[in-house]
């Protein structure tokens, strides 16, 4: 069912999702997708919150077998675990309904919060094994995860001039200049 | 006809003005043509008239909204200052979620974030209010007088989407502005090695 709501938000936006789409494609009826989700706010939230539990699984399982601090940045930045669903529409929609919608932007900060202790432990992880220079893990996170929302609009925007390719050497450069090592050569 | 030629030839502007307040407001599904109307005192179909779909409306109102921060920003002065390094910091600001005009033009920006995934038509206009704003910043920098390894290009590109994703959790309200400010200040001095503490007052 989350699954079914992913996509229908995804194809459609939230505002145009219908519960009966959601429900036709999880071949089930209306009324109790409604019994399980009390709006379509929530249908949002749970979706979300799903597909990023997966992607972190995946990340993690991933991150791992990566022995050196660096090519772990390298893999994070670079759109992280390979069948892993960073999926930027559903993402969008999210900022946009924080605006207005409290729960919404308290699940915001929450995933938002996640991604940025997986990226302060990497900078914890290269710090002590000398990978690293002296940066704030938390503001470095804070930083990058910023950096890396705001070249996936550029991405959304088609700009000719960002691709994803570039997206990643630019943001390396940034962690290069912080953590003060090596990166885009690995890349 | 009629309607449309006895209409003073600002109708279109104080249609596209009532639409970026509207979208601003109301998020641009909740926006009526029928209430920008009747904010900009014409009828629906005078509307109808210079805009055929809400993405046309959406499309120019986002053009007028950035045409109309330049002017803001050339009525602040920002081209008199001398100081190239007090210029760029400026030039941050106007990419931040202030509030007032440059707030508004930011919940509009999101707007069109939104719409480009399912509306590719609207792809371009983003990519060319991008472009300006590139360009501009790029100029910003270049007149800091950059370290040779750094490409004044490159690092617009990166500023502005720090700006983008930090601005993003100011709107949401996750952070003060004067905090997103210092974080993409401190970062462009680190770079051009400018003076850090600048962006903290």
């Amino acid at each position: 069912m989350l699954a079914a709501a992913a996509e229908v938000i995804r194809e459609r936006g939230l505002e145009r999702a219908r519960v009966s789409d959601v429900a036709e494609r999880a071949g089930t009826s209306a009324p109790s997708v409604l019994y399980y989700f009390a709006s379509k706010a929530e249908l949002l939230k749970e979706a979300l919150v799903s597909a990023e539990e997966g992607y972190y699984e995946q990340l993690d399982r991933e991150l791992i077998e990566i022995e050196s601090a660096r090519e772990r940045m390298v893999k994070i930045v670079g759109g992280g675990a390979g069948e892993g669903d960073y999926d930027a529409a559903l993402w969008m929609e999210l900022w946009a309904k924080a605006l207005s919608d409290p729960e919404l932007a308290a699940t915001r900060a929450e995933l938002d919060g996640r991604w940025r202790r997986t990226i302060a432990e990497i900078v914890r992880y290269g710090q002590a094994r000398g990978e690293f220079g002296p940066a704030e893990p938390e503001d470095f996170a804070l930083l990058l995860g910023s950096l890396l929302d705001g070249l996936a609009v550029q991405i959304a925007l088609g700009d000719a001039e960002v691709t994803s390719g570039r997206a990643q050497q630019l943001s390396l450069a940034l962690a290069e200049r912080e953590l003060d090592c090596e990166l885009r050569a690995m890349a | 006809m009629t309607e449309i030629a006895a209409t003073e030839c600002g109708a279109r502007e104080r249609i596209l003005a009532a639409a970026v307040e509207r979208i601003a407001s109301d998020g641009i599904d909740d926006m009526r043509i029928a209430r920008v109307a009747m904010d900009a005192g014409v009828s629906t179909s005078l509307v109808h008239y210079h805009f055929e779909t809400r993405e046309a409306l959406l499309g120019e109102a986002l053009e007028f909204s950035y045409e109309r921060a330049g002017e803001v920003r050339r009525a602040d002065g920002e081209e008199a200052e001398p100081d190239p390094q007090r210029r760029l910091l400026s030039m941050v600001d106007q990419c931040l979620p202030y509030p007032g005009v440059l707030r508004q033009d930011w919940v509009l920006w999101l707007e069109l974030w939104l719409r480009t995934v399912r509306h590719p038509e609207l792809g371009p206009t983003g990519a060319r209010l991008y472009e300006r704003m590139h360009d501009w910043l790029s100029e910003g920098i270049a007149a800091c007088g950059p370290p040779p390894a750094i490409d004044p290009g490159e690092l617009a590109d990166r500023a502005l989407a720090l700006c983008d994703g930090l601005g993003v959790r100011v709107l949401i309200g996750e952070m003060a502005i004067e905090y997103a400010r210092a974080q993409v200040w401190g970062y462009l001095a680190r770079e051009l090695n400018l003076d850090a503490s600048l962006g903290e007052g």
